[in-house]
């Protein structure tokens, strides 16, 4: 599996990504968010995922401002507050200016941070994160971990359908009242469940078999390249992000002071 | 909240000096695969829970706290690199969720049903409070899900305020989903190869 940003290390995008993320959350607002937020789309349409990102944001964003907005415009204090001066009105209901302002507001940072973190999602390959990772000082049943949770989820999907598929040939209904479908749960569930736990047995031998050593660190045939300006600019993007959480405490201290 | 928290890091310290046994470290990742595909087959048949935590409760009680942790923090973390970012921020409730559960097998509450589904409302309102300032601080008191709804619906009904009703919400989400999780953890557990249970309580740590 390859991904859009294969050409940087990646751990410099999850710098990059990490970096916004805090700065759309502590920066001033609304301003930083709208800025991270232009970035995070920025960078992925200009990386060739900008679709798949938008999407990870939308299906976030959207429904979250819509819901605040609901809120907004149905509860009693909101309805209060949106009778003065400045209501916008939303259909039939009428929403306080500032209520609007809210409910953009933490969409924007959640859409954001979504956004940010949705390079990494979209543009890098789950097991070069983890191989960059294991190469930094991760723990080799860390890794290990990791990459076989990757690759057992599509794994446990199939399977999932074929025990679906197997007990409605055995005459499962998955219909009817919540009691009937709780009963095929059980059906569905307990096979899935004990097949899966069954053969992490046949793994562990296995991993024994080969000689795994939890504690080791992995040693890699090809290492992924990690070069000295990209060294460097992921030491800024660090820095930075350890700057602006330093910022954001100093600023919470003075203001509880 | 900090009750949980409390219990999570006491529970997580003590054995956290040694690594956990190659069987466990196998088992985590398709207890993560089975937490993705139980709530593929919740929603498929239209139940009002997630089940999203199966496979954690399961490790945490047949490994113990540590590896309810672990699966927990692997779960939230390839999900969130598979499906949806959002899922990043929850590491911290599956956190709560494997070490209490870790806890209650050591207690003896995955023996019994009854015991199993007492279990998990203790999870769930402890999932349930580790999750409201979450969702407040980060979605402004609302997730995208049934939850979410579930929250706007209570502030318009009873007027109560934003945390109250985000309260609400994740309180009878939770205290439905995770009892159901502990029961279905429970009638695994009766039915798995008795060496195989038996090998996952005692296995001894992997030494170089």
């Amino acid at each position: 599996m390859s991904g859009a940003l294969d050409r940087w290390n990646p751990l410099t995008p999850l710098a990059a990504a990490l970096l916004l993320v805090v700065a759309a959350y502590t920066g001033p607002q609304p301003w930083s968010a709208v800025a991270a937020l232009a970035i995070a789309l920025g960078v992925a349409t200009g990386s060739g995922m900008g679709r798949r990102v938008l999407a990870l944001v939308s299906a976030v964003a959207i429904p979250t401002v819509l819901l605040l907005l609901i809120m907004s415009a149905t509860s009693g204090d909101a309805s209060a507050a949106g009778a003065g001066a400045g209501a916008i009105a939303i259909g039939s209901a009428r929403v306080s200016r500032a209520a609007v302002l809210d409910a953009l507001g933490v969409s924007l940072r959640l859409g954001a941070a979504v956004g940010a973190l949705g390079w990494i999602v979209a543009g890098v390959s789950p097991r070069r994160l983890t191989r960059a990772l294991a190469e930094r000082g991760l723990p080799a049943w860390c890794a290990y971990v990791l990459v076989a949770s990757l690759e057992a989820v599509p794994e446990a999907r199939r399977r999932a359908r074929e025990v679906q598929d197997a007990q409605r040939c055995r005459g499962l209904s998955t219909g009817g009242g919540v009691p009937g479908r709780l009963r095929a749960l059980a059906r569905l569930a307990g096979p899935l469940a004990v097949s899966l736990v069954t053969e992490s047995e046949e793994r562990a031998l296995a991993l024994d078999a080969r000689g795994f050593d939890p504690r080791r660190r992995r040693g890699a045939l090809a290492p992924i390249a990690d070069r000295r300006g990209e060294r460097l600019a992921r030491a800024a993007l660090w820095l930075a992000l350890v700057a602006l959480l330093a910022w954001r405490i100093a600023r919470a201290l003075r203001g509880a002071a | 909240m900090s009750s949980p928290l409390l219990v999570c890091y006491v529970a997580v310290r003590m054995p956290a000096s040694r690594p956990l046994p190659t069987l466990a470290l196998a088992l985590v990742p398709r207890a993560v695969a089975l937490n993705l595909a139980l709530g593929a087959i919740a929603a498929a048949l239209k139940l009002p829970v997630y089940l999203d935590s199966v496979g954690t409760i399961l490790v945490a009680a047949l490994v113990g706290p540590l590896g309810g942790v672990v699966t927990g923090i692997v779960s939230n973390s390839v999900l969130g690199l598979l499906v949806s970012p959002q899922l990043f921020a929850f590491i911290p409730v599956t956190i709560v969720i494997g070490a209490l559960a870790g806890v209650a097998a050591r207690l003896g509450a995955f023996r019994s049903i009854p015991a199993a589904a007492a279990a998990g409302v203790v999870i769930g309102v402890a999932a349930a409070l580790t999750s409201v300032p979450i969702v407040i601080a980060l979605f402004g008191g609302v997730t995208p899900s049934g939850t979410g709804v579930i929250t706007v619906a209570l502030r318009a009904v009873l007027g109560i305020s934003l945390e109250r009703a985000a309260e609400i919400a994740s309180l009878s989400t939770d205290v439905l989903d995770k009892p159901l999780s502990c029961v279905l953890v429970a009638l695994v557990i009766a039915r798995l190869p008795r060496h195989l249970a038996s090998r996952l309580r005692t296995a001894p740590p992997v030494r170089p």
